[in-house]
């Protein structure tokens, strides 16, 4: 077990001086802030570890939570009867502080700055790219390069953009193979029907998607976040295209409010 | 990583390709129209509803006291074990001869690793900068030259880094001409109008020259910092940091902001990718344009 304190070039912003006795290292961490360079986040921090690569420390209050609480509970109950009242309070105590570092990896991960889960992509399907037909190049184009930039930029592992009807999907989707670009196309729109996405008049972000009705089987195996973007914002300007843009992604958490602001500005892009 | 180039290798992005793959199934166009006009009216969205978090919205709205908040149960813990010990007359010795003794034993456990959890979450807290507001006067410019498409694609790029990042002015020069120039502008103290820019002494400027030789995204994160500052006069005196994205090797966008380190990665790679089409867009329409130009001759 050792203390690691890992030093820092520059940006003294973030906490304590260095210990001359503990060895310093620098590592790379990829957190999610709103004021963050890519390169070389070496930060000054204080950090615990048991220098084993590839165990998560950030778990550790809930393991040792969940091995004090039930030596707790081994020591109540192998205790010999009549237990007395301060040993009962101790125990109270003991096992609400165990219920609280339990939860405290999930509270840690609403905090800024907490790391970002990444994606994982599905081992089996394939992907698809299938785009309509009946649209002019312009938009073609203006599409493709949306939804090439939407599953670069972030994590997403599907896209589904609708406009006015049209649909281009990429990405890893969970829809029959051996079927050719056109039938696939009305396939998706017929399944995108039934879903009713059209109708969707606000965003709709799901950080925890846990599967759903039928319908929904298109999206891939393993989505845990889903976020769609309507293309009308208010009813009061029917001329604009209508539409919406569904990203999902397999990771949870994904979409941070930065993530969709980007998201919906390219969806404004095909609002016309 | 290993993710990005499976998508690099399958999706390749080639506009081209689109319009010249043959679609299978020829349906005659006035078949499509009726067929759609039919299912003019949306069926009405049948699906799960976003539930709120009430925890999620807690915690990231009061993150300060979320971060210390370990400290002080672990910190009270411990001395309501030693105040139970003391109460109920039992010397607080610490062995583990007693069940009383292994039960206190283990609530110390826990409140000591509340501590150090606690301590952890403050160490990692980041920085909050303080945004400054632009001096100057806001204006929006656009060459009266272009046509139409071309302006509503270069509005929405300033209406998305307006509304996702921290930025408050934009500048694109392409082809030596100043295409665009909106947001927060210097001031110019002679008449209190805007500064224009001087694309030549831009493009003969060290920073342009800088970022066209090495063809990539150039972040200026604390711009009072850097000597070439003097060259990005038309900005506001006070902007604290910039990106300057290629556009192509004929353009650039200047994309000034007021936060010190306010461009995040996640924006920069957001910037780079509005650069390239916009680069795609731009030098088609001026290939267009010279070739139009060229057959007047």
């Amino acid at each position: 077990m050792s203390i690691r304190i890992c030093n820092l070039p520059f940006n003294s912003s973030f906490a304590p001086q260095p210990r001359a006795r503990i060895s310093s290292r620098s590592t790379r961490v990829f957190a999610r802030t709103e004021n963050d360079t890519q390169q070389q986040l070496n930060l000054s921090v204080l950090r615990f570890t048991f220098g084993i690569p590839g165990l998560d420390e950030s778990y550790l209050p809930r393991w040792l939570g969940y091995g004090f609480g039930s030596l707790l509970l081994l020591n109540h109950f192998s205790a010999s009867a009549p237990i007395n009242e301060p040993q009962l309070r101790s125990e109270a105590l003991g096992l609400s502080l165990a219920a609280f570092s339990i939860a405290l990896p999930y509270i840690g991960k609403f905090l800024k700055g907490s790391v970002v889960e990444q994606r994982t992509l599905p081992e089996e399907g394939e992907q698809v790219f299938v785009i309509s037909s009946n649209i002019g190049d312009s938009l073609k184009e203006d599409l493709a390069w949306a939804t090439y930039v939407l599953l670069r930029n972030t994590s997403t592992i599907a896209v589904l953009i609708s406009v006015e009807g049209e649909l281009c999907i990429r990405g890893y989707w969970n829809c029959p193979d051996q079927m050719l670009k056109a039938q696939l196309h009305d396939w998706f729109k017929k399944k995108v029907d039934e879903i009713g996405l059209a109708d969707v008049k606000e965003t709709l972000y799901f950080p925890q998607y846990e599967g759903s009705s039928a319908s929904w089987d298109i999206l891939p195996n393993g989505t845990r976040s889903l976020f769609v973007q309507p293309l009308i914002q208010d009813i009061n300007e029917p001329q604009k295209m209508d539409g919406f843009l569904l990203v999902a992604s397999t990771a949870g958490y994904a979409y941070s409010d930065k993530d969709r602001a980007w998201i919906g500005a390219m969806a404004e892009k095909f609002r016309g | 990583m290993e993710a990005r180039i499976i998508l690099q290798i399958q999706i390749p992005w080639n506009p081209n390709r689109q319009s010249s793959r043959r679609p299978s199934l020829h349906l005659p166009r006035s078949f499509i129209r009726a067929s759609s006009s039919t299912s003019q009216k949306p069926r009405s969205y049948k699906g799960p509803k976003p539930s709120t978090n009430l925890v999620a919205d807690f915690i990231s709205s009061n993150d300060d006291l979320a971060r210390s908040l370990p400290i002080y149960v672990g910190g009270a813990s411990l001395l309501a074990v030693l105040f139970n010990r003391t109460v109920s007359g039992i010397a607080p010795v610490a062995d583990a001869s007693s069940s009383q003794s292994r039960a206190d034993l283990l609530a110390l456990g826990l409140a000591v690793t509340n501590l150090l959890t606690g301590l952890v979450w403050l160490s990692i807290r980041p920085k909050s900068i303080t945004p400054v507001n632009p001096e100057g006067v806001d204006c929006k410019v656009v060459d009266s030259d272009l046509p139409v498409s071309i302006v509503s694609e270069l509005l929405w790029a300033w209406e998305s880094l307006k509304v996702a990042t921290c930025c408050k002015s934009l500048v694109i020069v392409y082809n030596g001409i100043c295409l665009i120039q909106i947001g927060m502008v210097a001031e110019s103290p002679q008449d209190k109008k805007r500064v224009i820019v001087n694309t030549d002494k831009l493009m003969q400027g060290s920073v342009y020259r800088g970022v066209m030789k090495s063809k990539a995204q150039s972040y200026l994160a604390n711009l009072s910092l850097y000597p070439g500052r003097s060259e990005l006069a038309f900005l506001p005196a006070n902007t604290q940091a910039v990106i300057l994205q290629p556009l192509g090797d004929k353009g650039i966008a200047v994309i000034g902001g007021n936060t010190i380190r306010g461009f995040t990665s996640s924006d920069q790679a957001w910037i780079s990718s509005i650069g390239e089409k916009l680069d795609a867009t731009l030098g088609r329409y001026f290939i267009d344009s010279a070739e139009g130009s060229r057959e007047n001759y």
